[in-house]
């Protein structure tokens, strides 16, 4: 889409250096220093897409292409206002970039995802309408401040009547001198992107109604407007998957050129088959959703009909490294929001880690499951942490008096090391802000690791977490 | 080139006639007794007999109620031509007091080639308007306010409607105020001390009637026989567009369209659906076309939604259904994942996904926005003990599943249970 230069950078760089050598580029640039014209209202440079290369961009849209072009109707149409809405990533902006493109209309273009308040949006469209570019020379500013709607709704009438002066003059000239990048038409259109972000805002419900309805406020038959939104299978996803499944459905296949045929086919799904479960079930760093069922694996479901349920191995070691204070209090943490304070004393001094299994009950595992994690206090997260420690104390020096760790726990003067430990961990939200006390005002805290995580974070202290919980 | 240009001009005229609302509403204000002319007689007498007056025009969204109003201001113009002066306000923008005396006399001084200060304060604005309206007064001039989405002026204290009906009643002025709103008891929501400096009189915009529509699809989707658009095209175009009309066919589809809104707004925006369905290869008007039309004004969104939703997002869809049949009031995404694992425990469905993917899956279906939290306090917990509820109702739900390709016969089971 347009052209895309190259970036001559392809090592890292420190974002200092970078700024530096840009500087060096941009004044060999002729851009910037030309004043912006009524063709930077056009999308795609110089030449005018053509339609077929319209369609073939966007595979399976052609439908929705034709559509549009039906209601975008021959030149100097008048239109109402159009709203297109669909799932993320389906295609929306790009396709009505392109058609317009195609068409070499001019359009005014402002996402409610960069112009995240009603003051800068309107001072968008009102730059960009007014043919104004913010740059050094008059100090990033806006062509004129506009706050209010009313201001807006004013200030838009008057822009817009200046551009399509300059538009009907243009046009009288077209037939004079021969310009491809000539805009074609008397109209201006203006399109909103992500209009639901609209309803974040502060007095969305005026905001809405107001937009929807500026097009019978400015009664004028030359504009349009075409507020976008969004809401299907995401794309973007699925793809990073897929072509790591593809790569490995391919692999016995040594000639790419054929096409496999029935029986092929079968044969390499079924080898691939035992991959597929492990990618289905894979975290996130992939994003692996599972409407791949849909597309690959419906064959494995008329054919084997017993999958492995899963198949996740559980990794045993954690991602990143913390140090051990801080594993410590993570699991002094985790422990405090998940047994009921009145038990502490129990579970932890008097009996020490105890051998039997509470009873469980069935209210009491579903209000965890509903509540979730509790909060506590700051003293008790360090009284048990104090606890932990020196348990785990006793056990290092049972096991291997190994000096290098022992040294520190049970110390209390270290207890400042220990708070920066605990803010670091509220930083990455391991531990975070529960709501205040209400007799004290102290704040609470909560954590939010998982038990998952807990148990691997206490495996690799070597550390009895589940002798300590209250249910398991 | 032959017959395309023609197509394409009568393309464009459709258009821009069914973007023209003055156009479209002209043929109802046709009879002695619309509101048209009630609303012309009303504004005319207050002109040539000089006095002051104010009316409400009520009626449902897109009725027309401010196309006619134009129509009349602009044969009241035409009449009497040095004698009105028009000023608009509008309730989505100027509701606030002070942006409205701001706009009134950025209007007035338009009006009148007068100067406009943008430094000026509301009390200045507020005494510049009540200075305007004596001096009309005096001169016999009428100035007309018209206060669009009036409702949205009568929110709050009303500070603007009681300045302006009070400087009516004080000063020796002539003026008229018109308000419209949709809220047809626009007229209730005034504070007692606004009400009675107001006149009660309304004129109500209803839906037209049967013969009315009909008369209003000859008006607008005749082409005219003029000089512009060859004859010869132009008469077989009408001919063609009688057979359209008065086919039993297209009849019914029509009161089934009528049925679920009969505003003339929605009717127009059906037609322009149409019109733009029209094949510019014939330049004419088939019943093919209409009925595309209807297919893409009666969109069902929530149900493409579903449609476009995975498989394991439909469980959980049918999951949390599931869980409020069991009339469990509040339930999380833990609850949810209870619900599927007993359901895949006992029907060995082969769709049995880790708790990471399942997670995801639920984060996509809130941003598909068909199920949300229940309530916006508590955000520091994490995503999993949230309450949640579903948006979609049961029977969305069961429309969306039977016109699923490839739906998994399971889920069908446990939703009819």
């Amino acid at each position: 889409m347009g052209k895309e230069e190259i970036p001559k950078i392809t090592r890292r760089t420190t974002r200092s250096s970078a700024a530096v050598s840009n500087n060096d580029v941009d004044k060999t640039k002729a851009r910037d220093s030309h004043p912006p014209t009524l063709n930077d209202l056009l999308f795609g440079g110089e030449n005018p897409i053509s339609l077929d290369d319209v369609l073939s961009n966007f595979p399976g849209r052609r439908i929705q292409i034709i559509e549009l072009l039906r209601i975008l109707g021959p030149m100097n149409c008048p239109m109402l206002p159009l709203f297109i809405y669909g799932g993320t990533s389906t295609g929306k902006t790009s396709i009505m970039l392109q058609i317009f493109g195609h068409l070499n209309r001019p359009f005014v273009y402002s996402s409610c995802l960069t112009c995240y308040n009603p003051r800068i949006l309107f001072e968008s469209i009102l730059n960009q309408l007014l043919l104004h570019r913010k740059n050094a020379a008059n100090g990033y500013s806006s062509a004129k401040r506009c706050e209010r709607p009313s201001d807006f709704v004013n200030l838009l009438r008057e822009a817009l009547t200046s551009i399509i002066s300059n538009l009907q003059g243009n046009s009288g000239k077209l037939s004079s001198k021969k310009f491809e990048a000539q805009a074609n038409g008397h109209m201006i259109y203006l399109i909103f992107d992500n209009l639901e972000l609209i309803r974040e805002w502060d007095k969305s419900s005026t905001m809405l109604p107001f937009l929807f309805n500026l097009y019978d406020m400015l009664k004028c038959l030359s504009i349009v407007l075409k507020p976008f939104s969004r809401i299907t299978r995401r794309v973007d996803e699925l793809s990073t998957s897929f072509s790591l499944l593809y790569q490995k459905y391919c692999e016995p296949i040594s000639d790419q050129g054929i096409v496999p045929n029935e029986g092929m086919k079968r044969r390499l799904f079924s080898q691939l088959q035992p991959h597929i479960a492990p990618f289905l079930n894979e975290i996130f760093k992939v994003s692996s959703h599972s409407s791949i069922d849909v597309g690959a694996t419906k064959e494995a479901k008329q054919k084997a009909r017993t999958k492995e349920s899963g198949g996740s191995e559980v990794l045993d070691e954690l991602d990143f490294h913390m140090c051990t204070s801080a594993k410590y209090l993570l699991i002094s943490a985790f422990l405090a929001s998940r047994n009921p304070a009145t038990l502490d004393a129990s579970l932890l001094i008097l009996l020490g880690p105890s051998e039997k299994s509470m009873e469980r009950k069935e209210t009491a595992e579903q209000e965890l499951l509903m509540k979730g994690p509790g909060t506590f206090p700051l003293e008790r997260l360090l009284a048990i942490f104090q606890c932990i420690t020196s348990v785990a104390d006793c056990s290092v020096d049972e096991e291997d008096g190994n000096d290098g760790l022992g040294v520190q726990y049970g110390d209390n003067s270290l207890m400042s090391d220990v708070l920066l430990q605990l803010s670091s961990l509220c930083n990455a939200n391991f531990i975070v802000k529960g709501g205040s006390c209400p007799l004290e005002g102290s704040t609470r805290y909560r954590s939010t690791v998982t038990e998952d995580m807990a148990l691997k974070v206490a495996r690799s202290l070597k550390f009895p977490l589940s002798k300590y919980l209250y249910r398991r | 080139m032959g017959r395309e240009n023609p197509a394409e001009k009568a393309l464009c005229l459709l258009q821009s006639r069914l973007c023209d609302p003055s156009f479209i509403f002209r043929p109802l204000s046709d009879s002695s007794d619309s509101n048209y002319s009630k609303l012309k007689f009303i504004v005319s007498s207050s002109v040539t007999e000089a006095c002051n007056n104010s009316i409400l025009l009520l009626g449902p969204r897109g009725s027309g109620k401010v196309a006619v109003l134009e129509l009349v201001l602009k044969d009241l113009l035409a009449e009497y031509p040095d004698m009105i002066s028009v000023i608009k306000l509008s309730g989505l923008v100027h509701s606030d007091e002070i942006c409205a005396f701001k706009e009134i006399a950025r209007q007035l001084c338009v009006e009148h080639q007068l100067l406009f200060s943008k430094m000026a304060s509301s009390d200045d604005n507020s005494q510049f308007m009540i200075a305007m309206l004596r001096e009309c007064g005096l001169a016999h001039k009428t100035i007309i306010f018209v206060l669009d989405e009036f409702d949205l002026f009568a929110q709050g204290k009303q500070r603007l409607l009681y300045s302006l009906l009070d400087a009516m009643q004080s000063v020796t002025s002539q003026a008229v105020v018109i308000g419209v709103s949709c809220r047809m008891d626009a007229d209730q929501l005034l504070e007692k001390r606004v009400r009675s400096r107001f006149s009660h009189r309304k004129l109500l915009f209803l839906p037209p009637s049967k013969e009315d529509i009909q008369r209003l699809m000859e008006h607008i989707l005749s082409l005219p026989e003029d000089l512009s658009l060859p004859q010869d095209y132009v008469v077989e175009y009408n001919a063609k567009l009688q057979n359209v009309l008065t086919n039993e066919k297209f009849k019914e589809i029509l009161n089934r369209f009528m049925n679920s809104d009969s505003t003339a707004n929605h009717l127009f925006r059906f037609l322009f659906r149409a019109v733009c369905n029209m094949d510019l290869g014939t330049g004419f008007l088939t019943l093919e076309n209409f009925e595309a039309a209807i297919l893409n004004i009666q969109r069902q969104p929530k149900l493409e939604c579903i449609k476009d939703c995975s498989i394991l997002e439909l469980y959980i869809l049918v999951c949390m259904k599931r869980l409020e049949t069991k009339e469990q009031n509040s339930y999380n995404f833990n609850a949810v994942m209870k619900e599927y694992k007993s359901i895949h425990d006992s029907f060995q469905t082969p769709d049995y996904y880790a708790h990471n993917v399942c997670l995801r899956a639920f984060e996509h279906l809130l941003q598909r926005e068909l199920i949300c939290f229940t309530d916006k306090k508590g955000q520091n917990q994490s995503l999993e003990f949230h309450p949640v509820k579903l948006l979609v109702s049961s029977y969305e739900l069961h429309q969306g599943l039977k016109s699923y390709r490839s739906c998994p016969a399971i889920l069908h089971k446990l939703m009819g249970g």
